[in-house]
């Protein structure tokens, strides 16, 4: 298991701590250290992150801001300890607690916490239609909705009509739930319905206009597939 | 031999919990010396915000700004100030008005200014103690 983190902490002493276990760990990359949540708010607009070290009380907007403003929802660990957190810990999914200090057999604790496994569940048996967990929720996506899915580390980015949803799956897990008539491998990162190519253009599979790459490696496949539906005089 | 070192280990003040850094650090006395370093480092700006809270007279600021000192006390081994600062937290809570905090603020005031000495002397006794292990 490796899991991708950022650390938003204002304590220094604090964050470099929390960096030093991680490393220890052999579990955890840091990808980042952000001391107030609007840099964290930004990196994370951009990234996805597997877990969020978080400390509440900084100046300006506190952690469960950052929490509010984000489009998925990793693992969180607090690395602050007020009773008071306790319902907004249980709303927004929190794992553990850390108290400051904490030891490092305390942050191996909180990390056996961390399942990424089933962060995120999918459901099909056969049907024309998926569960995803994402935001929180059991989001229903009906199989013939999908243009394409985009992997992104740990995470994959489900693109629909006018609508991206991340969710915490592995793109070779979606691959084995999602009709293999319908979807079609193109290259490591994506998994494209069949159906919503509009043309193929050299290397590019083009779906509403925007173009995705066909790898080397899956390129026989993909051009096999043409090949049965092409008509030729 | 000296007053800070049996030669192997390093021999703290003995305000400092040497359970609780050991705990935190083991024996890694250069990474407990970039902690005090660090510690120092943020010292400043951390009492700064303390003593602008106290000045404007603001309860609520003052709450926070102890609370975010407190931890620091705790990576230095110093529990009682730690803990010394989360009676202070529990007071304000509890206060009514900002004057019944005043005798309380005196003591913690106190205790911030030791411990910030406290704290440079042992950094200045680490630092000697890795370079003569080096």
């Amino acid at each position: 298991m490796s899991l991708a983190c950022i650390i938003v902490e204002d304590l220094q002493v604090a964050a470099n701590y929390l960096e030093k276990c991680c490393e220890k760990s052999g579990q955890v990359v840091v990808k980042g250290h952000f001391v107030n949540v609007p840099d964290a708010l930004a990196y994370l607009n951009e990234n996805t992150v597997d877990l969020i070290f978080l400390d509440v009380e900084m100046p300006g907007a506190n952690g469960f801001e950052l929490l509010d403003q984000i489009a998925f929802s990793p693992k969180v660990i607090l690395t602050t300890a007020k009773k008071e957190y306790a319902y907004n810990a249980f709303q927004y999914n929190v794992s553990d607690y850390l108290m400051k200090p904490f030891t490092y057999q305390r942050f191996m604790e909180a990390l056996q916490k961390i399942q990424p496994s089933q962060e995120t569940v999918s459901i099909n048996n056969g049907s024309d239609h998926i569960y995803i967990k994402a935001d929180g929720k059991l989001i229903r996506l009906n199989n013939d909705s999908i243009l394409y899915i985009e992997s992104m580390g740990n995470y994959v980015n489900i693109y629909t009509e006018g609508k991206k949803i991340i969710a915490y799956l592995t793109l070779k897990g979606l691959e084995t739930q999602l009709p293999a008539n319908e979807f079609i491998k193109i290259h490591q990162s994506y998994l494209v319905s069949f159906s919503k190519i509009n043309s193929i253009e050299g290397n590019l599979v083009n779906i509403k206009n925007k173009p995705l790459p066909i790898s080397r490696h899956y390129r026989d496949s993909v051009m096999q597939v043409i090949e049965q539906r092409l008509l030729k005089r | 031999m000296n007053n800070y070192s049996n030669g192997k280990s390093f021999i703290f003040n003995a305000e400092i919990s040497v359970q609780s850094i050991s705990d935190l650090y083991g024996d890694d006395y250069t990474y407990v010396e970039e902690v005090f370093e660090t510690v120092l480092k943020e010292y400043e700006l951390l009492t700064n915000n303390i003593n602008s809270a106290y000045t404007s007279r603001d309860i609520l600021a003052l709450k926070a700004a102890v609370h975010k000192i407190k931890p620091i006390f705790g990576f230095v081994g110093l529990l009682t100030v730690q803990q010394q600062c989360q009676q202070f937290e529990d007071t304000c809570h509890s206060a009514s008005t900002f004057d019944l905090l005043e005798n309380d603020f005196g003591s913690l005031k106190n205790s911030l200014t030791k411990s910030k000495s406290l704290i440079e002397d042992e950094k200045k006794k680490l630092e000697l103690f890795n370079n003569q292990r080096a």
